[in-house]
């Protein structure tokens, strides 16, 4: 269970996240959406540990994550896509997806050069479950390529399977499928259902709002760094609220810019 | 990604450097050059993959010399196990020295380890313990057991040994955990950090091992000079490190190999043109900072990235545009 408490975050005099509240059960798909500026990546970057809250707590099963670095929690079990592609360009796809494992490994300088058997067994595990995550994002064939010569879709899904090399308990994945083709978007949209079938518990930040109505089993809407509306996809996108939200003053003409015309038809 | 030179490449290196002290009348030059290398080879770890800019390598060169000088001077040990706690003494002294000062960032960072080496120097010339205004002498020889060093040529070997030692292991550390998640900074801190990296104590690792293969080198010199004070250990000598590591190409093995011998082998042909009858004695230290600044600018415009990664790119004609 990830629970954030009542989490507030102010950029000068503009709150980015106001008593933001929110439960996510084992094995939950959560989607958040809102408007541009709602403060959905301020709030990942929260749980994973990238910003500190001014108030309010995170924590994973009852266990505080306030006072833990990003590396901490991410032995904690909280891995994190963030928007875009973050990736390790002077490293092969493969090193890439073995960097992901570091938080469940061991080893530093000393084991490096001397490689006692125990490093030699991990570096042969890491290896594998890093091929594993691999093939399991479908870019088992890529390995040894330079991560940096991967088409954009495909440096999203080799984030995922760095996400994944940590065997998460909890996966952050902030707007994956923007940039992406058609294409893409459905396989992105398949692999995060079969990840979250596998008992994984996900949330999504996402502008595609037909996408996280169809994955998620609950949503939570932010608006100016607040939680407007948490419930079923059906509940909240029939929430006058998020419609005033997504479609403003502006009426019908500002919904086709913001892809609230999901919401708004349903 | 390590890009492996050829296998003939190395051996013939190699093989000629073994050489090489058996043709040369003068080791000292030589000596230099590895020793060099020794260091650069940790610096361009340190600037390549931490992205960290250190001034004052010298300072570590200058623990390990100074260990090597007082342990053999004043507390009588073995000059074996001097040469082999060198290294761990000055890495240790990064790691304490690292935390604090690996919090700076950029130039900051970069002035602050020149000013960790301004520190050292004034520490040796003015405590007595360190050696004071006279320094310490009388280092003894090198030597194992019964045998004892009695002319220059050994030293070469050592120093190649030493050299050898290097690469190996940074060729291990490059391709470990310790190692990716070394790299992995140089990419993006925020997702190395998020994929479980202690960004932090990392970059003081790196700082470390810098400093260890610092240490090394100091360690060789104090036996081969046989003399170390707070002199021995200029600014200049630590900003020739910056700029071989980046001549030869930050971040690569052989990079820091191929900008010592680069740079090395130009700053002595520059003396042997400036010491020619005629020319006013001024003209060689003139020359020689000419020289630097010509060197760095005219590596930075054609190749930004260093020797061995430019050439390794045109041998395996890699995509336009791709980072190294």
């Amino acid at each position: 269970m990830l629970t954030i408490d009542r989490v507030s975050k102010h950029f000068g005099g503009v709150y980015a996240n106001r008593d933001v509240s929110m439960e996510v059960p084992d094995g939950e798909l959560r989607g958040v959406i809102g408007p541009n500026g709602a403060g959905k990546s301020t709030l990942f970057n929260l749980v994973a540990g990238h910003l500190r809250p001014d108030s309010g707590s995170v924590s994973l099963d009852g266990r505080p994550l306030d006072r833990m670095p990003p590396h901490v929690r991410a032995r904690h079990g909280v891995a994190i896509v963030f928007q875009g592609a973050r990736l390790f360009p002077g490293m092969t796809v493969l090193e890439n997806v073995m960097v992901g494992a570091h938080a469940r490994t061991h080893g530093g300088l000393v084991a490096a050069v001397v490689r006692p058997p125990s490093q030699r067994r991990q570096e042969r595990e890491t290896r594998e479950l890093a091929e594993r995550c691999l093939a399991r994002v479908g870019l088992e064939a890529a390995a040894q390529q330079p991560a940096a010569a991967l088409p954009l879709g495909q440096q999203r899904r080799l984030q995922v399977a760095r996400a994944l090399a940590g065997q998460p308990r909890v996966l952050l994945l902030d707007e994956p499928a923007s940039g992406l083709r058609a294409g893409e978007r459905t396989d992105l949209t398949d692999l995060v259902r079969e990840l979250n079938a596998d008992g994984m518990t996900i949330l999504l930040v996402e502008h595609d709002v037909g996408m996280v109505t169809s994955l998620a089993h609950r949503i939570t809407v932010l608006d100016l760094g607040e939680v407007i509306a948490d419930g079923t996809p059906a509940e909240v996108t029939t929430d006058p609220r998020v419609i005033t939200a997504y479609l403003g003053a502006g009426g019908q003409h500002a919904a086709q810019h913001t892809g609230a015309q999901h919401v708004a038809h349903r | 990604m390590t890009r492996r030179p050829s296998t003939l490449l190395v051996v013939v290196a190699a093989v000629a450097a073994c050489i090489a002290p058996l043709v040369l009348s003068d080791q000292t030059f030589f000596v230099h050059t590895v020793l060099a290398a020794v260091v650069v080879s940790g610096l361009s770890m340190l600037m390549g993959y931490a992205g960290q800019a250190s001034l004052g390598q010298g300072a570590f060169v200058a623990v390990g010399a100074l260990t090597v000088a007082l342990g053999t001077t004043r507390w009588g040990l073995p000059p074996l196990v001097v040469l082999l706690l060198a290294p761990l003494v000055a890495g240790m002294f990064a790691t304490v020295v690292g935390r604090p000062l690996l919090r700076l960032q950029g130039h900051y960072l970069a002035f602050g380890t020149l000013a960790l080496l301004l520190m050292v120097q004034t520490a040796m010339s003015s405590i007595d313990a360190l050696g004071g205004a006279y320094g310490v002498s009388g280092i003894p020889a090198f030597g194992v057991g019964g045998w004892t060093v009695t002319d220059q040529r050994p030293y070469a070997y050592l120093a190649l040994a030493c050299l050898a030692v290097v690469l190996w292991s940074s060729a291990r550390i490059v391709d470990s955990r310790f190692g990716r998640a070394m790299r992995a900074l140089s990419g993006s801190e925020t997702a190395a950090e998020s994929a479980g990296v202690p960004v932090g104590w990392t970059k003081v690792g790196v700082f470390a091992l810098s400093a260890a293969f610092a240490g090394l080198a100091g360690a060789v010199t104090a036996f081969f000079t046989p003399y170390v004070s707070a002199d021995s250990f200029p600014p200049l000598e630590s900003f020739t490190y910056v700029i071989m590591a980046v001549v030869g190409g930050l971040g690569t093995i052989w990079g820091g190999v191929v900008g010592a011998v680069v740079v090395s082998v130009l700053l002595q042909a520059l003396n042997t043109v400036s010491s020619q009858p005629g020319l006013p004695p001024t003209a060689a230290p003139i020359i020689q900072y000419a020289a630097y600044g010509t060197v760095l600018i005219i590596a930075l415009l054609f190749l930004p990235r260093g020797i061995v990664p430019s050439v390794g790119s045109l041998r395996l004609r890699r995509p336009q545009g791709s980072p190294a």
